[in-house]
C-alpha cells in the first residue's frame, strides 16, 4: 500500500488529526428532512479515537442516513458531520483516513471478488498485494476469482469488510458489519475492531445484534426517530439502576419514589434508577428497613434499548423504515 | 495522478464483467449480417449494384452510425448499473468530490465506445471483405478511406458513449437509461425531421455517415455536413447530456 499524507494539498493539519489526538468523528446539531419527514434532528455526538461506538437505534431512526452524511453521501439541511476536524469532502485522501460498510449489496454481481477489490484499489492508489493481503484476512482467499453473485450474504459482508480495511484507515464506519457473519465470522470481525480501538484507531459500528454490541462497544449512541435519546460509555449506561431486596419492599418503594427515584419491580426485588446506591442505603438504614440484597444492577443491553426507545429491538412502529423513507 | 487512477478503476470496471462479451457478440452479428448481405443481398433489379463501386463499398462498411447507438446503449447501461448495484458508492467514497468520479467515468466509456467502433468496423471490414469474393466485384475501398471509415467509426462510438452515459447519470436506472438513449438516438430524430426538414444532415446518425466520408449519393442523401461541422456537432449531441448528467450529480443523495 502507498504511503500517504492524508493531508497533503489541504491546509495544515486539525486539532485533531495528528497520531496523538487520532480522528474523532464529531456530528453538530445535524437535521435531515425527507419531503416533510425528518430523518434526523439535531442530532450531536462524538465517536472518539481508541473507542469502540456502537450506534444503535430502531430501523428508521436515522442512523444509515447520519453515515451517509458523514461520508458525504448525502447532503443535511443543518449542522455538521466531521473526521478529524474535516468534512469527508475536504480529505484528500479518503481511503487513507476513512473505511465504510455502508451497504452488504454494492458488488456487480458478474464481477469477482478480487476485481471488485481491485477496482477501489485502483482508485485509491493502492498496491494489488494489499488485495491478496485483505482478502487472506477476511477468508476470501480460495473465493476470490468466484463471482460476487455466486457469494452468501456473510461473504459479500466479508467483502465488504476488506474494502472498508483497503486503505488501513485510522476512522471505520461499519453499517451493521454483522449481518450474515457465521459465529466465527463475528468472533473474527469484533477482535480485528478491539485490536483497530486498542490502536487508537475510531470505530463506528451500527448493529442490530445487541447482544454483540454489548461484546464489541466502549461507547453508545442511541437514536430513535432521528433524536438523540443517550450516548455514553456502555457500562456507566448498563450500570444505571440498583437491584435492591429488602424486608418491606412496597414501604421502601414509597420511600425511594418519595424522592424521585424511578422504581420496577423484578422478581422479589426492585430495580431502582436515579439514585445513588449509597443513598439507596441510608435511606433505607434511616427508615429502619432490613436489606438483604443492595447490588448494582447491569440489565441487559436489550433491556435498557427498549426501556430508550420504546419499542422492540428493530421496526419503529410509528416511524417509516429510513430506507422506505428515502427512496 | 490522483484522477488517473479513478480513470483507470473506471476501464477496469468496464472490463471486469460479462457486458463487454455481450456487446461483442452484438458486432459479430452485424459484421456478419453485412457479409450475408455482400453473399445474398441484391438490388430491386436484382443485381448487386450496392457493391459495385468504391463509394458503395465504403457506405457498407461505415460502421460509425451504429457505433453512435450501439456505443450509446453501451454508456447508459455503464453508468446506470452504477447507481443500480449500488457500486457508485465505493466510487463516490473514493472521490467525495463527485466531478471527479463522473468525469473519469465519462473519459472511460469514451474509450469504450471508441473501441466499440473500431473492433465493429474491423469486423465489417474483415466481414465484407472476406464475402466480397463470392461475388464479381473486389474490395475497392482505398486504404485512406477505411482508415477515415475507422477513425469516424471510433469518435461516433466515444461520442455515443458519452451521450448514454450522461443519460444514465441522470436516469440513474438501467431500463430507464436504455430507453433514453434509444429515444434520443432512435425515436427521436426522425420525428425532429419530420417538425425541421433541415435537421436531416444534423442528427447523430446523419452524421457519423457525413463523418465517415460516404458520398451523399451512396447514402442516399441530399446534402450532408462538412466534416468539421459532423464533429462539432456530434460533440454537443453528446455533451448536453454529459454535462446535465454531471452537474446533476453534484450534490444529490446516493441512497
Amino acid at each position: 500500500m502507498t504511503t500517504v499524507d492524508p493531508w497533503a494539498d489541504n491546509h495544515t493539519a486539525g486539532p485533531d488529526a495528528n497520531g496523538d489526538g487520532g480522528f474523532p468523528i464529531e456530528v453538530e446539531h445535524l437535521t435531515k428532512r425527507y419531503g416533510e419527514h425528518t430523518v434526523v434532528s439535531d442530532l450531536s455526538f462524538v465517536a472518539g479515537p481508541g473507542r469502540v461506538t456502537g450506534f444503535l437505534g430502531p430501523n428508521g431512526s436515522g442512523k444509515s442516513t447520519t453515515m451517509k452524511i458523514m461520508l458525504d453521501l448525502a447532503s443535511s439541511e443543518s449542522g455538521r458531520a466531521t473526521i478529524g476536524g474535516r468534512r469527508y469532502r475536504d480529505l484528500s485522501d479518503p481511503a487513507a483516513i476513512v473505511g465504510a460498510l455502508l451497504e452488504s449489496n454494492a458488488f456487480h454481481p458478474s464481477r469477482s471478488g478480487r476485481n471488485h477489490l481491485r477496482i477501489l484499489a485502483d482508485a485509491d492508489g493502492i498496491g494489488e498485494d494489499r488485495v491478496d493481503e485483505l482478502l487472506e484476512l477476511v477468508g476470501l482467499a480460495d473465493a476470490a476469482d468466484r463471482r460476487v453473485g455466486a457469494y452468501s450474504l456473510g461473504m459479500r459482508q466479508r467483502l465488504g469488510f476488506a474494502g472498508a480495511l483497503l486503505g488501513d484507515p485510522p476512522v471505520l464506519i461499519l453499517d451493521e458489519p454483522a449481518n450474515g457473519l457465521d459465529p466465527k465470522g463475528i468472533h473474527e470481525m469484533r477482535d480485528l475492531l478491539r485490536a483497530r480501538a486498542a490502536k487508537g484507531h475510531t470505530v463506528l459500528v451500527s448493529s442490530h445484534l445487541l447482544s454483540e454490541i454489548e461484546l464489541l462497544a466502549d461507547d453508545l449512541v442511541v437514536l430513535n426517530r432521528g433524536r438523540l435519546i443517550t450516548a455514553g460509555p456502555l457500562g456507566e449506561l448498563q450500570e444505571a439502576a440498583t437491584l435492591v431486596r429488602a424486608s418491606a419492599s412496597a414501604r421502601l418503594q414509597e420511600l425511594l419514589e418519595a424522592e424521585g427515584a424511578a422504581i420496577e419491580s423484578e422478581g422479589d426485588g426492585l430495580v431502582v434508577r436515579g439514585m445513588p446506591i449509597t443513598e439507596i442505603g441510608q435511606r433505607a438504614f434511616d427508615a429502619g428497613i432490613v436489606l438483604h440484597e443492595l447490588s448494582p444492577h447491569a440489565g441487559s443491553l436489550e433491556e435498557r434499548f427498549l426501556q430508550w426507545t420504546g419499542t422492540p429491538n428493530g421496526r419503529d412502529d410509528d416511524g417509516a423504515e429510513e430506507e422506505e423513507v428515502q427512496s | 495522478m490522483t484522477w488517473a487512477r479513478l480513470v483507470r478503476a473506471e476501464l477496469r470496471k468496464l472490463t471486469t464483467t460479462n457486458m463487454p462479451w455481450a456487446f461483442l457478440a452484438v458486432l459479430v452479428v452485424i459484421s456478419a449480417t453485412n457479409a450475408f448481405a455482400v453473399i445474398w443481398g441484391t438490388d430491386f433489379d436484382g443485381t448487386k449494384t450496392f457493391i459495385s463501386t468504391a463509394a458503395d463499398q465504403q457506405s457498407l462498411i461505415a460502421f460509425a452510425a451504429n457505433a453512435v447507438l450501439i456505443a450509446g446503449l453501451f454508456g447508459a447501461i455503464a453508468v446506470a448499473r452504477e447507481y443500480g448495484h449500488g457500486t457508485v458508492i465505493p466510487t463516490f467514497l473514493s472521490s467525495p468530490r463527485r466531478h471527479r468520479a463522473v468525469l473519469a467515468q465519462l473519459v472511460a466509456v469514451a474509450i469504450g465506445g471508441a473501441a466499440l467502433g473500431l473492433v465493429g468496423t474491423a469486423l465489417t471490414v474483415a466481414a465484407v471483405a472476406l464475402a466480397l469474393p463470392t461475388t464479381e466485384f473486389g474490395f475497392m475501398v482505398s486504404a485512406g478511406d477505411v482508415l477515415r471509415v475507422v477513425a469516424a467509426a471510433c469518435f461516433a462510438g466515444a461520442a455515443g458513449a458519452v451521450l448514454g452515459a450522461g443519460i444514465g447519470a441522470i436516469v440513474r436506472n438501467t431500463g430507464g437509461a436504455v430507453t433514453g438513449a434509444v429515444l434520443v438516438l432512435i425515436i427521436a430524430p426522425p420525428l425532429i425531421v419530420q417538425l425541421i426538414s433541415d435537421a436531416s444532415s444534423w442528427v447523430p446518425s446523419a452524421l457519423a455517415v457525413a463523418l465517415s466520408g460516404v458520398e451523399p449519393e451512396a447514402a442516399g442523401v441530399e446534402s450532408q455536413a462538412s466534416a468539421l461541422a459532423a464533429i462539432l456537432v456530434l460533440a454537443a449531441w453528446a455533451l448536453v447530456p454529459a454535462v446535465i448528467g454531471l452537474l446533476s450529480v453534484q450534490r444529490r443523495d446516493v441512497v
